[in-house]
Parts: structure tokens; C-alpha cells; sequence
């Protein structure tokens, strides 16, 4: 992975210095909270419910073992035991103390970390797909233009006060690992170049990005990307803060419109003074080698027995781990939605528990997903029983990657300050009622996505069912969404009946996944696809209990 | 009548304006007339060396907050309602939970 140089060491620990000093000042009175409140969300640090809250950046998802044991040492010493991995890949901390937080800073800076752009009306953390260099269907490594889009984002002069947030995706695979089309720029790399996808988001008013490239040779993006948010800055409502993102301006002026106005701007500049020069893009992909994979023969026969023995290893192997480039690896996705609990949420000890497997079985790299789960990307097949017991002890072991229970989920009313409703209460529900493993392994794939306001951190826009908590009239309501999905084949569910209190909720989704079994075609139609089949109006009426 | 509340600057906790001043307690929380807890409000506001963005929330009859502010202030008054954080604050003070109908 990508390592400081001393120019990114000296910025990191300036930008520290610079927020000490703007912490000190706050607590002596000398700044008002007018003047503080943008310094500190530049730095990630939310003020909500209980505490503060600090946004730690994990660019692209990747993460070395030292870096999640210090998540660990934060989450003990500073916090409550405990982080929660969010929807952005990054790692957030509800209960810090803003006397604390340069101290915090200053141990993050150790390892390479930050909590930059985590806030504001900047370029967020870039994310990509969570099986980069591994996955079998890969083009390329995004790794690399990713670590590029973050040096030229960080601390970039024209773009650092942009009409709103603005995030960008990767992936480079025939699946879209990545939901690029839910973002802002969505970049699908093949082998012919970039595709560019402009205008994608979810919030109050979603919208799928559109392609206004294709084919850009890698050597060009950055001029490009920064075409892009010019016109935007230029161009996006600062008047409105609900109608300044990037989608609404390229559906106002039109996607034909907006891509003539940003090849025009593209035109006008100098490449030479933007886009990297083909030895230094060389230099950032030398950062990110394959790992010298073991040879270690896999005993086929070994691990049949193991899966004979031990039926939740069988599962787990069935449903947590992905096809990987070398036929004697996979992926593991390590699961933090365990029935009943807090989806995304680990434990300090859980995060030593992964940056040990990290270190022993999975080459010193872990990476976060946008579906609030940990991967570690490569793994021998030969590996895998013991990293699985390791796992299942230490309560890491739930076997429901992408199945019913494996629920994306915000943080809701329990902690933040913008929610209308609680989710995670609700998504520990909907969990429960599907803890019989036969059960969930029969529906199969199946997304469910919570967001417990219309900010949409929990993405239920593009949730197979998406489910969004609404305040109506002083009361927790949640409205039902049916037919959303974030891959290649990117849809945007529709709110599907009347809105539903709490207790409604988990029997609706019994219902209509008990529905799904009956109606598909076979026992190989995913949940979603018989769903695009049929219509969600086949299954509106089993969003309400039977009169 | 209305309670006041805000949150520390130094570590953002949850606070009330009680008889004797800011507390951490939500039971503690002082039952202001509307008059009072709007100068108390102003004064407050001008004072942010001390706490950050203090509002008023209004009360029904029984005591707790009116129906559009009670989740929240539920929340905030008794800790998360979930997670290994549940209840912290009514456990940190042994007690039941306030703001409940």
C-alpha cells in the first residue's frame, strides 16, 4: 500500500499543529463556535447526540494491521470500546472528547491517518472496489489512480470550497463492486480506458450518474476529473444548499449539455500542468504489488472433512468468501453484522482480533467496504479453517456476506444529530427474525439498506428492499422501498405502500421475502431479479399485514 | 414550560440547565417558564466558552417532551437505545429512564 513520503508526513503534521491550535483557541473563548465549527469539520469532528464524533478517513478502504490496531488503542483510550465502519469506508468514533482530539490526531498521524475530508464541502474519500487485485473478473488494479485522485484532492486550492461534497468511485471489474453510478464522478476502468459517470447520488433527491466518456486513457484523467469540477464550481447552487450537488446541475442543464461545456473547459487547459507524467503514475503502482502469494498446495480433501465436521465453516465458506485471481486463494469478507447486532460496529478487541488474521493469514492487508464489512483480499484456500475458528471466536464468524442479515445500516437517532428516526434498532430486528441460517441461505442474496433520514447514509435508495426512517409528527415512521441496486445493472428503488411504525417492519419483510420464495422461478432467481420480473406492485400488497 | 439544554464544549456531552446549574443528569433538568428559560437561553448563548448551542425543549403537561422532540431528547437524556453504549447515561446515574410517556 501507498507510504508517506516526508512531503505527506510534514502536511499531515502541519494540518495537526494548525487544528491544535484552533482547539486551544476554542476552549480559551478566543474563537466563537461560528468561527470554530467549519475548522473542526474540516477535520471530521461532527458535534452529536452525546459527543463528538471524529470521521477518520480510510482511503479507498485499504488498511495495514498497524493502523487498525491503532483504531484499537483509540477506541480504548479515547472512546467507549468500540468504532463504527461506515457506508464511505471510513471509521467513526461517537463518543470523543474535543480537549482529546489533538492527541488523537497526533496518534493517527503515527500510522498514516487522518480524518481530512471527512467533512465539508471538499472531495471526499475515494472508494473502490473492496476486491482490488484479487477478484477474478478484474481488469486492472484501481488501487492506483485511486491513491492519484487522492494526492491531487487533498488540500486541492480550487476545490476545497465546492458547492457541496463531492465523492468519487472506482471500480475496474466487470461487476460493479463500487456503485459508481451513486456517485458524484463514477469511474469504470477496461481495458479501453475510463468510463466516466457524472451526476450519480443518493440524499433527498437520488439520481443515477450518467456516462459522458468513455474510453479516457488513464494518462488523462486527472484533466478531466478537474474539467468536471470546474464546471461544476462554477456552475453548481450555492444558493440552496438541498440543490448544490453535482446531480442536480447536470440534470438541469442536461448530460449532453454538461459534457459540451466540460470538454470545452477541457480543451482550454494545459495538460501538462495537471496530468502526471507516466513515471510518476509508475512510481504510485509500484506502491501496490500482488503480495507473493503462498504455493502452499491446498488439501482438497482436508478441507471437505472440516466442512463435513463443522456445518457453520461449510456456510461460512459457501457465503463469505469470493473467487480470487490465484485459484489456491479467495477473498474473506468478515462479517460485522452479527445477528442481532450492530451492523459496521467492532469491538477494540475484534480490531485486533482482524489486524492479527490480517498479519497471519491475509499478507498485512485489510480492506473496508462500503457495505460496513472487512475483506482481507487474499487468503490461501489452505488457511481458511483456521482463520475461521479465530474468527468465530471472537464473535467474527457470521456467515451472511450479502444475504438478508447483512444489513447496510446508519448510525440513526441513537447517535446522530440529522436523523428523523433510529435504525439500528430496527435493522437488529429485521436480523433476528432471519437468524435461522436455512432460512436466509435459501432466500439468498438479498440487500436490505436502512438510513434513518432522507441524507440517505445507509443508502436505502439502492437497497433490493430499502427502508427510511421519516419523523411524522413526532412519531418514527419508515417508508418501504422495493428494487433498488448498486452494481452494474444500478436501479433506484421506489417508496412501495404506506409508511409503517416500528413493530410493522420486520413482519413486511418476512412477508415479502416469503413471497419471493414462492414466486420465483427456480431456486436460483436471486430475490432482485424476480422483483424486476414481476414488478414490485406483486409485492406491494405484503408490504401490509392481511385485513 | 421548557427544559434547556446544550452540550459541553470541552467534550460534548449532553447537558441541563438545572437549580444549581448545568448538569449532566437529565432528571436534574430545571422545569423553566417560558420567560425564564428564554433569557436563560439568550444568556447562555452569548457564554460559549462554556457550552455549545443551547435550545429549549418544550414540555407536555406530564412532564416530558412534546411529541416531536421526545425520541430525541429521549436520546439524549438516557443514552443510545441499542449497542454496548445502551442506556448509558441512566446507568451512569442508576436510574430508570426519563422522558418516557
Amino acid at each position: 500500500m501507498y507510504q508517506y513520503d516526508a512531503f505527506d508526513h510534514a502536511f499531515i503534521r502541519d494540518r495537526v499543529a494548525d487544528f491544535s491550535d484552533q482547539v486551544a483557541r476554542r476552549l480559551s473563548g478566543e474563537l466563537t463556535e461560528d468561527q470554530f465549527k467549519p475548522l473542526r469539520l474540516m477535520n471530521g469532528l461532527y458535534l452529536q447526540l452525546h459527543a463528538y464524533m471524529l470521521r477518520i478517513a480510510i482511503p479507498y478502504g485499504l488498511l495495514a494491521p498497524r493502523q487498525m490496531r491503532r483504531f484499537a488503542h483509540i477506541a480504548r483510550t479515547y472512546d467507549r470500546g468500540f468504532g463504527h465502519f461506515t457506508t464511505r469506508t471510513n471509521l467513526q468514533f461517537h463518543w470523543i472528547k474535543l480537549a482529546e482530539t489533538p492527541q488523537i490526531l497526533t496518534e493517527l498521524a503515527e500510522v498514516e491517518m487522518h480524518s481530512l475530508q471527512t467533512s465539508g464541502n471538499c472531495i471526499r474519500n475515494t472508494t473502490s472496489d473492496h476486491f482490488a487485485a484479487a477478484a477474478k473478473d478484474e481488469f486492472e488494479d484501481p488501487r492506483p489512480w485511486c491513491e492519484l485522485i487522492r494526492q491531487w484532492s487533498s488540500n486541492h486550492p480550487e476545490f476545497s470550497f465546492l458547492p457541496r461534497k463531492f465523492k468519487i468511485a472506482i471500480t475496474a471489474a466487470v461487476k460493479d463492486r463500487a456503485a459508481i453510478r451513486l456517485h458524484d464522478i463514477g469511474l469504470h476502468l477496461t481495458p479501453q480506458g475510463f468510463d466516466v459517470y457524472v451526476g450519480g447520488g443518493m440524499g433527498r433527491t437520488p439520481a443515477l450518474a450518467h456516462c459522458i466518456r468513455r474510453g479516457l486513457p488513464g494518462s488523462r484523467l486527472l484533466g478531466y476529473l478537474e474539467a468536471c469540477l470546474r464546471v461544476y464550481n462554477r456552475y453548481g447552487r450555492r444558493d440552496n444548499s438541498f440543490k448544490a450537488r453535482i446531480k442536480i446541475l447536470v440534470n438541469a442543464l442536461g448530460p449532453d449539455e454538461y459534457k459540451r461545456q466540460v470538454e470545452a473547459e477541457w480543451a482550454t487547459m494545459d495538460a501538462s500542468r495537471i496530468d502526471p507524467p507516466s513515471d510518476e503514475i509508475e512510481r504510485i503502482r509500484a506502491f501496490f504489488p500482488l503480495p507473493d502469494l503462498s504455493d502452499a498446495a491446498f488439501d482438497a480433501a482436508a478441507h471437505a472433512r472440516a466442512e463435513t465436521a463443522d456445518p457453520g465453516f461449510a456456510r461460512w465458506v459457501k457465503n463469505n468468501t469470493h473467487p480470487h485471481k490465484r485459484d489456491n486463494h479467495v477473498s474473506v469478507t468478515i462479517s460485522l453484522k452479527p445477528i442481532g447486532g450492530t451492523p459496521g460496529d467492532a469491538s477494540a478487541d475484534q480490531m485486533d482480533v482482524m489486524a492479527d488474521m490480517a498479519e497471519t493469514y491475509g499478507y498485512n492487508e485489510l480492506r473496508i467496504t462500503h457495505e460496513q464489512n472487512v475483506v482481507l483480499p487474499h487468503v490461501a484456500r489452505a488457511d481458511l479453517y483456521a482463520l475461521y475458528r479465530r474468527l468465530d471466536a471472537a464473535g467474527l464468524g457470521t456467515a451472511n456476506a450479502g444475504k438478508i442479515t447483512d444489513i447496510i445500516c446508519c448510525p440513526g437517532l441513537d447517535y446522530c444529530s440529522l436523523a428523523n428516526a433510529r435504525s439500528i434498532p430496527l435493522a437488529q430486528e429485521i436480523s433476528r427474525r432471519f437468524e435461522d441460517a436455512r432460512l436466509s441461505d435459501k432466500i439468498g442474496d438479498l440487500q436490505i439498506k436502512m438510513s434513518g433520514c432522507i441524507n440517505a447514509c445507509g443508502h436505502h435508495h439502492v437497497g433490493h428492499i430499502g427502508i427510511l426512517g421519516v419523523d411524522k409528527q413526532g412519531v418514527e415512521f419508515y417508508q418501504i422501498l422495493l428494487g433498488g441496486r448498486a452494481d452494474e445493472k444500478a436501479a433506484l428503488g421506489v417508496i412501495t405502500g404506506k409508511g409503517l411504525p416500528a413493530e410493522a417492519v420486520p413482519g413486511a419483510v418476512e412477508r415479502v421475502a416469503q413471497l419471493y420464495l414462492k414466486l420465483r422461478k427456480d431456486d436460483n432467481e436471486p430475490f432482485i431479479d424476480t422483483l424486476e420480473r414481476l414488478g414490485r406492485e406483486a409485492f406491494a400488497e405484503a408490504l401490509h399485514e392481511p385485513a | 414550560m421548557k427544559l434547556l439544554t446544550a452540550n459541553r464544549l470541552s467534550d460534548g456531552v449532553t447537558i441541563w440547565y438545572a437549580a444549581e446549574g448545568w448538569v449532566e443528569d437529565a432528571a436534574h433538568a430545571a422545569r423553566l417558564d417560558d420567560a425564564a428559560a428564554e433569557a436563560l437561553q439568550k444568556e447562555w448563548t452569548q457564554r460559549e466558552t462554556e457550552v455549545v448551542a443551547p435550545y429549549l425543549v418544550p414540555l407536555r403537561d406530564n412532564g416530558s417532551p412534546v411529541q416531536r422532540e421526545h425520541v430525541r431528547e429521549f436520546v439524549r437524556a438516557n443514552g443510545p437505545t441499542t449497542g454496548p453504549t445502551r442506556d448509558a447515561l441512566a446507568r451512569a446515574f442508576a436510574r430508570q429512564d426519563v422522558f418516557e410517556d
